[in-house]
């Protein structure tokens, strides 16, 4: 399954240029236009701006993938991720953007006065990036590899993939800072989007039914490929509901139990509200109200691009195993008319739909999807290290241009360290790797933000009484239970609890929220905490803001009638 | 023709910590009211699943009950609980915080 390599760099390259273009209007960027654009990003473009940086291969290829293995309990780890920002909406989105900083570590080092808090959770912060970062270039690598195959000058073909889209998204990012990313993201979103469309109105246009291939695929109990003696063949899923039953496709059962599905619902639904890479982007709204438009808007598109992802899936589970002459291409990636790797999915979809020209279509989109997301958890590395480290523990009078260089520099390092961790992890085997290290690498991003920094960040919102020292306490506790119970999962997978273990984010964060105000109730909190709270949950920035968008659209209107 | 002259102009916009903290309680409340709604909603199914077969076997208009309501029902939800929330809690801010009249020309919320 090859594609065309010269749309792939094509796409690149524009990429690159659109970065450079920005970088000539940004060359004298100030710190607020490099990390917040200006915090001018209107409510339509930053939700798709939001939408771009959260839905990573995980959500394009993952979800899809999700389903076409097991049904509805794929279909539930989509509505996971889209409800993770219902909690933003109604816990973070507005106080969180009211107090007007550049990152979440800047957020609790100004509310608690304290930079040891700062520190601690830029550390938290740099996990969670990198978590999420090297699956995206390990992700990045594997797709090339499928798909295009060859490398230039004797290049590994993995080794490719990786370093090419580090080394664009690390050069957008560099230049064109915030507002540069904003626009690519938002763009790069709405090109995903009509992937999706374009391949859901192919797939129906060619006869396929919803209803009916719901209702024909639950009839049959589950099967997956599986490697049995050496060879290749489907075995029916057990229900995790009902062990004495086989799973069905449109029942729950074929990869969770309640408890399983539970777990990993809370810890994709808290753990949305800590990734640095997406809140980062609350700080560039003009005000707080505007956070809440944002929010809405992003669970509506949310919503769209999952209800699609979900029917692509099922429509890949139906359409493929109904193809009646298989192409030798399609019978290497298939046992009995199922896909070995369900991540091809929406690529053989693709492909089936509208040849190679699909199945580039869609491979593009899949890389699209890794760099938007990349591009956003590099800004938020560099918002951590040239803002918070830089700005506030290495050099205090640095100037502006100082803090935006320092900013640059640390995209190129993570850029660097995170392909490096990449190059290290290629996998021998794809079909070993590929979908679990890298679905589970951005479940462990998720858990440690929802275990660590979420439980802080809503405290520290809505309890006057939390202190600096509870916020540590907190952020430890919640980060070493989290990473503790991860590798127990992975050094005994054996054990009937290590699925569960792999989403703690149940466990830990309440542990991380009783040992927080455990500590916050021995220690003092910031003198002028009254202040910090009307600033927290008054309005008096957003109506200043407000009126002067106000005098600035009528100066703007005078000047037109005048003239 | 003279344009209006806006009479916020020139003044610092301000609250005080009461009206901050009646606000905040309001806040809460809605947040938490919303959030346990949430919940419920999302609860909901697993949990029928589990203590009722007709709910594995229901049909609506050809779709198993639970597929249609996970794969396109709940971001309905979401989306509408979104919708309620957002619009109350910048109404309750609007309401309380700020000098009546602040608002020349107020927006949709959502």
């Amino acid at each position: 399954m090859t594609i065309d390599v010269a749309a792939l760099i094509a796409v690149m390259g524009g990429l690159l240029l659109v970065s450079l273009a920005l970088a000539v209007r940004l060359r004298r960027a100030s710190s607020i236009d490099f990390y917040l654009a200006g915090q001018r990003i209107g409510v339509v473009t930053n939700a798709l701006a939001i939408c771009g940086d959260y839905f990573s291969a995980a959500s394009f290829l993952g979800v899809a993938a999700g389903v076409y293995v097991s049904g509805l309990d794929g279909v539930w780890y989509a509505a996971g991720f889209a409800a993770g920002f219902v909690p933003v909406l109604l816990f973070v989105a507005a106080p969180l953007r009211r107090f007007g900083q550049f990152s979440l570590p800047d957020f609790l080092g100004r509310r608690l006065r304290s930079d040891r808090v700062r520190i601690v959770a830029v550390a938290v912060v740099q996990v969670i990036t990198l978590s999420y970062l090297v699956p995206q270039a390990v992700a990045s690598g594997i797709t090339w590899k499928l798909l295009v195959g060859r490398g230039p000058l004797g290049l590994d073909p993995y080794a490719t993939g990786v370093v090419i889209a580090t080394t664009t998204i690390a050069g957008l990012v560099a230049f064109g800072g915030m507002r540069g990313t904003t626009w690519t993201q938002a763009l790069q979103f709405v090109f995903l989007m009509a992937v999706l469309v374009w391949l859901a109105a192919a797939v129906l246009g060619n006869g396929f039914h919803y209803t009916d291939a719901v209702a024909e695929l639950g009839r049959e109990p589950l099967r997956n490929p599986v490697v049995v003696d050496g060879q290749w063949q489907l075995q029916p899923e057990a229900s995790e509901l009902q062990p004495q039953r086989a799973a069905r496709f449109d029942q729950p059962g074929a990869r969770y139990s309640l408890v399983g599905q539970m777990m990993l619902l809370i810890t994709l639904m808290l753990g949305t509200a800590g990734l640095p890479h997406v809140m980062n982007r609350y700080f560039t709204s003009p005000t707080g109200r505007e956070t809440r438009r944002t929010t809405v808007w992003v669970l509506g598109v949310a919503g769209v691009f999952y209800t699609l992802a979900v029917m692509l899936g099922t429509a890949a589970r139906s359409v493929i195993s109904q193809v009646t002459t298989v192409p030798p291409w399609l019978g290497e990636l298939t046992v009995d008319g199922v896909l070995r790797i369900p991540e091809h999915a929406l690529l053989v979809l693709g492909r089936l739909s509208a040849g190679s020209a699909g199945l580039t279509v869609i491979a593009i989109a899949a890389l699209v999807a890794v760099i938007s997301t990349m591009a956003g958890l590099l800004l938020a590395a560099a918002a951590s290290w040239g803002h918070d480290v830089f700005a506030f523990v290495v050099n205090r009078r640095a100037t502006q241009e100082q803090v935006v260089l320092a900013g640059r520099l640390a995209v190129v390092g993570t850029a660097a360290v995170a392909a490096a961790i990449a190059l290290r992890l290629e996998p021998t085997s794809l079909s070993a790797l590929f979908p679990s290290a890298v679905a589970t690498m951005v479940t462990w991003a998720f858990a440690v933000a929802g275990s660590a920094l979420t439980p802080v960040i809503i405290l520290s919102i809505w309890w006057r009484g939390m202190t600096a020292s509870g916020a540590i306490a907190g952020l430890v506790t919640g980060s070493a239970i989290a990473i503790g119970l991860f590798f127990v999962a992975l050094d005994q997978p054996g054990w009937s609890i290590a699925s569960l273990l792999l989403t703690p984010t149940p466990i830990a964060a309440p542990c991380a929220v009783l040992v927080a105000v455990v500590v916050s109730r021995r220690t003092p909190v910031p003198d002028d905490v009254t202040q910090l709270w009307v600033r927290l949950h008054g309005t008096a920035s957003d109506r200043t803001a407000e009126r002067l968008a106000r005098l600035t659209i009528r100066g703007v209107d005078d000047r037109g009638s005048v003239r | 023709m003279t344009p209006p002259v806006d009479e916020s102009i020139g003044r610092d916009e301000f609250d005080t910590p009461a009206e901050v903290d009646a606000v905040y309680r309001t806040q809460r409340r809605i947040a938490i009211g919303y959030f346990a709604v949430f919940l419920g909603g999302i609860l909901m199914i697993p949990v029928a699943t589990l203590v009722t077969d007709w709910w594995s076997g229901a049909q609506l208009s050809g779709w198993a009950t639970g597929f249609v309501i996970v794969g396109a029902g709940l971001y309905l939800f979401f989306f509408a609980l979104g919708v309620g929330a957002a619009t109350l809690a910048n109404g309750v801010e609007r309401r309380m915080l700020g000098t009546p009249g602040d608002d020349e020309s107020p927006e949709p919320d959502a």
